[in-house]
């Protein structure tokens, strides 16, 4: 008995990341379906249940109240896309830091305030890497939710990364950071298909119209 | 419609199913192929009675707990009725394609 009251207190933790209206109404039948499942005398939380749950919470968190038309779908994945391959980036930029320090330093006519300059600019591209993969999460969660602002400030960042992209180009970054600058690119290349994904006529009707706040659902 | 959506609906196609019972039925229907996770059934649950695809049938407390269940709606029925004619037809087209005579494949 002991053993199954763990289990459950372990598995309502996990259901935590539930909508609070769809706790409400379905966390004991889940919690019945999950310790039905469980092995005998299993005690933690199970590692494919616990994914498949998450999983299921974020899908419904990202589910929009009116249904979105397929370019607002593919934006959002898109963007989706976009923090993973800013994730590599950065990953990238961590990795290669070393090699492109080293192609820095082979070049003669460097003076110490231009190294120091390209180093800091080095560190800042790392830090607004990791905060860019928290924006292109952010701004596809608001933009699934039909919020109009969001593809003003999806605007605004496409903006950004088109002038970081023109700066590290004008520096040469090819030259020294070859990586960075394909992956510069490439997170480019998704923002502007995403740009034009989030302005064609059917998203502007979605988004004109407003989405309404998620319909509570009712029991029964 | 996703293979997940299409064994859960076709688990309610004969008669109303509590959570677990539809988990053991796609178990079965699929060979023991697709095991479906409580996370994945209730999230895809939730989203099939938002679209009137099924309902809730009943609600009966056992062990203390609710359990609910599910059937599904004369909307549920066709949409179901139209993906199995679907697959069926993209199936037999596929074996017969794939026989060497041209002919069906039984």
């Amino acid at each position: 008995m002991n053993e199954t009251a763990g289990l459950e207190r372990g598995y309502r933790r996990v259901l935590a990341c539930y909508p609070k209206a769809f706790r409400q109404e379905n966390e004991q039948e889940i919690l019945g379906v999950l310790l039905a499942s469980a092995e005998e005398g299993q005690r933690r939380v199970g590692l494919a249940e616990s994914a498949a749950l998450i999983r299921g919470a974020l899908r419904m968190r990202l589910r929009p109240a009116s249904r979105p038309p397929r370019t607002v779908h593919a934006a959002v994945r898109l963007m989706c896309l976009g923090a993973v391959v800013e994730v590599a980036a950065m990953v990238t930029m961590v990795v290669t830091a070393a090699s492109v320090k080293a192609a820095l330093g082979k070049e003669p006519g460097l003076t110490v305030a231009q190294w120091h300059a390209a180093l800091g600019l080095l560190t800042f591209k790392e830090v607004s890497a990791a905060v860019a993969v928290g924006l292109w999460l952010l701004l596809a969660w608001a933009i699934s939710q039909g919020r109009d602002a969001a593809r003003f400030a999806f605007s605004a960042f496409f903006a950004l990364t088109t002038l970081s992209m023109l700066i590290a180009l004008a520096r040469h970054g090819a030259a020294y950071a070859p990586a960075d600058t394909i992956a510069g690119a490439a997170l480019w290349l998704i923002a502007l298909i995403t740009m034009v994904l989030i302005f064609t006529r059917p998203s502007n009707t979605y988004y004109r119209e407003g989405a309404r706040p998620p319909v509570a659902r009712a029991a029964g | 419609m996703q293979e997940a959506t299409f064994l859960i609906l076709t688990a309610l196609a004969d008669g109303s199913q509590h959570g677990y019972g539809i988990i053991t039925e796609v178990t079965q229907i699929s060979g023991g192929r697709v095991r479906l996770r409580a996370g994945t059934l209730y999230t895809a649950l939730d989203r099939l009675r938002s679209d009137e695809l099924i309902r809730v049938d009943r609600e009966e407390i056992v062990d203390g707990r609710l359990r609910r269940y599910y059937r599904l709606t004369p909307g549920g029925e066709r949409r179901l009725a139209a993906e199995a004619a679907r697959l069926h037809a993209n199936a037999t087209a596929a074996m017969r394609r794939l026989s060497p005579a041209g002919g069906l494949v039984t």
